[in-house]
């Protein structure tokens, strides 16, 4: 049986929805996405719950586990979504080739760094092999492989010496930040999208604070009303300076530079802190959400939504994938369809119904397995 | 596969060709202390000729200009979907960078690409302004409007997002090239395409500032190898679109570096 719905397989489902959508320019829709109202956006919250899990994964849901088999665990982990990333590029170049061919369109196949694979496609499928080369918006899975694999380390650390995680962590943030290192991407050249070595602060942070007995964990919990009472007027500064574009003029601000401008590669301090204020203010939203569900009137639909998110959210990986692809369609269609509302409308419910059938399919599956027999 | 070889085979020799039609350029004007016309045309390879007519508006690039008077290098901020690497010859911005580089003698070309393909404009153009402040380029070569055109971004919405960034970059001493849409000639039918095209050049014309026109130049080169009696086949005219750009875009930069004292485009 799959887990009763919680706050973080809800918030997933909630991260994995936003991201399907923010994922195709130009939709109405995505001009009410997170990302509209918020200096971080939603894949600051899939990085942040994709850490969270780790702690799940971790102390292997209360049974102690031997390091060695949480690090045969997270490393397997790490080759599953590797996997995944290599079967939804190839599926993407995929569609994208047979688009063009349907289509007679040519401009496809430079859609999304397509281009190199279809053009010089010899160092380009060296390049998705190892990485280093990224469809756009097929950027996030490379992250996550990179975090998974980072992650024996992290649970390595906090076995041994739990205290030093957090500050080790956020004290190479802070040299990556003032030395600007990345990663380089070839053959394309440039850099990641999202800088794997700044992104791990959000992977660690969400590790750190899932630890509800000890630690940074604990302290929030125990002074969540305080840091909620410092994290509302963030918000909503965050909030005007997005509709009112108050952004400081990066070139006028103190070296170094990342320091003090919101940008999303390496995750800087303004977003790192805007998404924690986010965190802890709307760490109360579930429960009301669930609490809504009491009103008799809205019962129904307050269930079925609960219900959806989480069991997105359960299924993160293949909803996930599936969504990618879907978002990569959707704008197929409505460039096939010129962009219309109703378009829009269209392959944005079609897109939730398929990811909710992926997901309930995942479960099925499992459900259905028969159990092995004793011997 | 053999009109690709044979694209491959004059991209080689195109930025020599180039290079040395420009130096020449270079080294006539230099001797000129206040060059007062555009340098003559410079040839590009067989592929890229036809569709050399027209395919970017000169205009000064000022900056750069008094940068190169004080320093040896220029550094180059490319910006939105960059043309695929085409062969061994390498990249697009390589490409750039070594006709450059053979252009203007003792000239350190720096290439640093941010480019993100998919990209709308509204997104490239916050970032640019953080990339703008972290690697402080002297010019941004800014390839804008296929993913607008393609997700039927409002032509209004995206002209003001152009202007604006246009501005930006004047007011903080930074040069723009930008470079325009891609060519597929089933686009030639699409009304909106068409409408973010000439947007973008009407803007580059209000702001003047230099627009490589990529659709067109791609347009002529598909014409000229359909007239050739070569396989115009689209699918691999992405390669040679890739090569040509490349030279128009040293070009354009090249011309802008020397034309200073050029006319506003409205005035001529």
């Amino acid at each position: 049986m799959p887990r009763e719905p919680n706050a973080v397989d809800f918030w997933r489902g909630f991260a994995l929805i936003t991201i399907f959508i923010d994922h195709i320019p130009g939709l109405i829709y995505a001009h009410y996405t997170l990302a509209n109202f918020s200096i971080s956006d939603a894949a600051d919250l899939f990085v942040f719950l994709a850490g969270w899990s780790l702690r799940l994964m971790a102390e292997g849901g209360g049974r102690i586990m031997p390091t060695r088999n949480v690090m045969l665990r997270l490393g397997g982990r790490s080759l599953e979504i590797y996997a995944a990333q290599v079967l939804i590029t190839m599926l993407a170049l995929g569609m994208l080739a047979a688009s063009a061919i349907g289509l007679s369109n040519p401009l496809l196949l430079q859609w999304h760094n397509a281009a190199a694979v279809f053009n010089d496609p010899v160092p380009a499928h060296i390049g998705l092999v190892v990485l280093t080369h990224q469809l756009g918006y097929f950027d996030i899975l490379p992250l996550y492989v990179v975090l998974m694999l980072m992650a024996p380390l992290f649970a390595l650390i906090d076995r041994v010496a739990p205290q030093w995680l957090l500050p080790l962590s956020l004290g190479f943030y802070v040299i990556v930040l003032a030395f600007r290192l990345t990663l380089p991407t070839w053959p394309v050249p440039g850099t990641w999208y999202f800088n794997p070595l700044a992104w791990q602060a959000v992977f660690v942070l969400g590790f750190v604070l899932a630890k509800s007995d000890a630690g940074p964990g604990a302290f929030a919990r125990r002074h969540i009303a305080s840091i909620r009472c410092v994290g509302v007027p963030i918000l909503i500064l965050a909030l005007l300076v997005r509709r009112f574009d108050w952004w400081p003029d990066p070139t006028k601000v103190p070296d170094p530079k990342l320091f003090f401008i919101a940008d999303k590669t390496f995750v800087s301090p303004m977003r790192l802190i805007q998404f924690l204020a986010l965190v802890a203010v709307f760490s109360i939203a579930f429960f009301y959400i669930r609490k809504a569900a009491d009103v008799a009137v809205l019962r129904r639909p307050v269930l079925a939504l609960i219900g959806l998110f989480a069991m997105l959210g359960r299924n993160s990986l293949h909803v996930f994938c599936i969504g990618s692809l879907l978002s990569l369609s959707a704008q197929i269609a409505r460039f096939y369809y010129r962009g219309t509302v109703w378009i829009d409308t269209a392959v944005v419910v079609f897109g939730i119904v398929v990811m909710a059938f992926t997901a309930w399919l995942t479960e099925a599956r499992q459900r259905f397995t028969p159990p092995v027999p004793a011997r | 596969m053999a009109y690709r070889s044979t694209t491959t085979f004059h991209a080689a020799g195109a930025g020599a060709l180039i290079a040395v039609s420009i130096a020449l350029t270079f080294d006539a004007r230099a001797q000129t202390s206040a060059p007062q016309t555009a340098p003559a045309t410079a040839p590009f390879s067989k592929d890229c000729q036809v569709g050399a007519t027209q395919i970017a508006d000169e205009s000064p690039l000022p900056n750069v200009a008094s940068v190169l008077a004080k320093r040896k290098t220029m550094r180059i901020l490319t910006m939105g979907a960059s043309p695929a690497p085409s062969g061994r010859h390498g990249g697009y911005s390589d490409l750039i960078e070594s006709i450059l580089e053979r252009a203007l003698k003792g000239i350190d070309v720096v290439m640093i690409n941010r480019g993100f393909s998919g990209e709308l404009a509204a997104d490239a153009a916050f970032r640019m302004k953080n990339e703008v402040a972290l690697v402080e380029p002297d010019l941004v070569l800014w390839q804008v409007g296929t993913n607008d055109a393609l997700a039927y971004v409002p032509a209004d919405q995206f002209a003001a997002t152009l202007k604006e960034q246009i501005d930006w970059l004047k007011a903080h001493k930074v040069d723009v090239v930008l470079v325009g849409l891609q060519f597929a000639s089933q686009m030639l039918r699409d009304a909106h395409y068409t409408e973010i095209r000439d947007t973008l050049r009407k803007v580059a014309a209000q702001e003047n500032v230099i627009v490589v026109r990529y659709y067109e130049a791609m347009q002529f080169v598909e014409q000229a190898a359909r007239e050739g009696g070569v396989s115009a086949e689209e699918f691999d005219l992405t390669e040679s679109g890739s090569n040509c750009l490349a030279q128009y875009v040293a070009r354009a930069i090249t011309l802008g570096v020397f034309a200073k004292n050029l006319p506003r485009r409205g005035q001529r």
